[in-house]
């Protein structure tokens, strides 16, 4: 009787069953409450079960990625936090704090001067452990970054721009290596191409490019272009800082 | 129901398309709070990293299974995953006396519904998972064979039975499964059925 039952809900779910067999089964869902719970449990199991088992390669690659970003994200907090005062992507928030005490001193100095570039550029540091393989040019590009030896990281950068055209993150830093050199035309076009694209990193090329504005003195431009970055951004409360002092 | 994705969205996609360039944002943006969190309650660094791993896996499968659409801003709905699962996790542990730093933040309704539909979906999802393993070996063989490939002739070529044989064999299991389910303690406890 009960295996009868479970073939019967295998033909129906297969869409196996004649017309006259469907209705008979759909009438007796509506009456038998037992039945009903079954198919339930059945069907159930069915999606569960077959959504699980093909999804298991899936699972495996996306748990590959997680676990090298948790180890770039949490395990790297960990070290920073014993081995000295490095500012991390991490603890940006950090970062945020920090500059907005250096901005409210700032503010008390130089009250009727016009804000400085220096006072806002704090780079975040540079780290493509993501990347993964302990590729020597990353790492000369990052000690070289994060030193502000600008001009040996932007030869880097190019360097590995080669390998990873299509890294955007890349690209953003050698826009803020060309900022601080000064070569303004060439690090807007790099924050232009980034803003306009639909990256992760477009706000922040947004913010960068009004630092390039600021650091010009062009206090107009840099005022416009930091009304573009929305409230939803990592750099809105910076925005909204420089926009007071402005 | 027609549902509206909220902009967050983007990190629910991310996991299905496995787009590591996202999901690092969302480690970026996310992780620290939920780190502070399970640190400040009797964990470490390692396991707010398994806490968040695992809330995301359960997330990709909720949105391969179901289609699951993030209708409210992904920073609470997460947290509160993780939150809930580092409790749950603390529970288990058997570590009384915990002290747990409640945090201001109030949850909106739209939230918690959200986050308790992923945990609705996790515990079924255990629950069949538990009485599968219930299963006979050749029972679990063969399910595992007809999940994968789609065409119950190749299973049973594969697995060196008859067609006839091998359909047959699969309601029996499915059966068997059904049954395990409905007479489990947890089941009761489900409310979806």
């Amino acid at each position: 009787m009960e295996e009868l039952r479970y073939i019967e809900f295998e033909s129906y779910l297969k869409n196996e069953l004649t017309e006259m067999e469907k209705t008979a089964f759909e009438e007796k869902l509506q009456s038998d409450a037992d039945f009903k719970q079954e198919f339930e449990i059945y069907k159930a199991l069915e999606t569960s079960l077959s959504s699980k088992f093909k999804n298991e390669e899936g699972e495996k690659e996306l748990r590959k990625t997680l676990t090298n970003l948790g180890n770039q994200f949490i395990k790297e907090e960990k070290v920073i936090k014993k081995k000295s005062k490095i500012i991390s992507l991490f603890n940006y928030k950090k970062l945020m704090v920090a500059a907005s005490i250096a901005l409210l001193i700032g503010f008390f100095i130089f009250k009727n001067g016009n804000p400085v570039y220096s006072d806002f550029a704090n780079h975040t540091n540079l780290e493509f452990t993501v990347r993964g393989d302990n590729n020597q040019t990353i790492t000369k590009a990052a000690t070289a970054f994060n030193t502000k030896n600008y001009k040996t990281a932007f030869a880097q950068l190019t360097v590995l721009e080669a390998e990873f055209p299509n890294d955007i993150e890349l690209q953003l830093y050698k826009g803020i290596c060309l900022l601080e050199m000064d070569k303004f035309t060439q690090a807007e076009t790099i924050f232009d191409k980034i803003s306009t694209g639909n990256s992760a990193f477009s706000t922040k090329a947004t913010w960068y490019k009004a630092l390039s504005y600021l650091k010009q003195e062009q206090f107009e431009a840099c005022k416009n272009t930091l009304k573009t970055i929305p409230e939803s951004a990592e750099e809105y409360k910076l925005a909204i800082k420089l926009l007071r002092k402005l | 129901m027609n549902k509206k994705p909220h902009a967050d969205h983007i990190y629910i996609e991310a996991l299905l398309k496995n787009d590591s360039r996202v999901l690092s944002k969302l480690y970026e943006k996310f992780s620290h709070k939920i780190v502070s969190y399970v640190r400040n309650n009797n964990g470490n660094a390692d396991d707010a990293q398994d806490i968040i791993q695992e809330t995301l896996v359960i997330i990709y499968h909720q949105a391969k299974e179901k289609n699951f659409i993030l209708t409210c801003p992904f920073d609470a709905y997460f947290y509160l995953l993780c939150k809930r699962r580092w409790l749950n996790e603390l529970k288990k542990r058997g570590t009384n006396r915990v002290t747990i730093l409640e945090d201001e933040a109030s949850i909106k309704d739209e939230h918690e519904q959200q986050v308790e539909e992923t945990e609705l979906f996790e515990q079924q999802n255990q629950l069949f998972e538990s009485k599968f393993k219930e299963l006979g070996a050749k029972c679990q063989e063969l399910l595992k064979a007809t999940f994968k490939i789609k065409s119950m002739e190749e299973v049973a070529e594969f697995l060196g039975v008859t067609y006839g044989y091998a359909r047959k064999k699969k309601s029996q299991c499915m059966g068997k499964l059904t049954q395990l389910v409905k007479n489990s303690n947890e089941f009761q406890q489900l409310k979806d059925f």
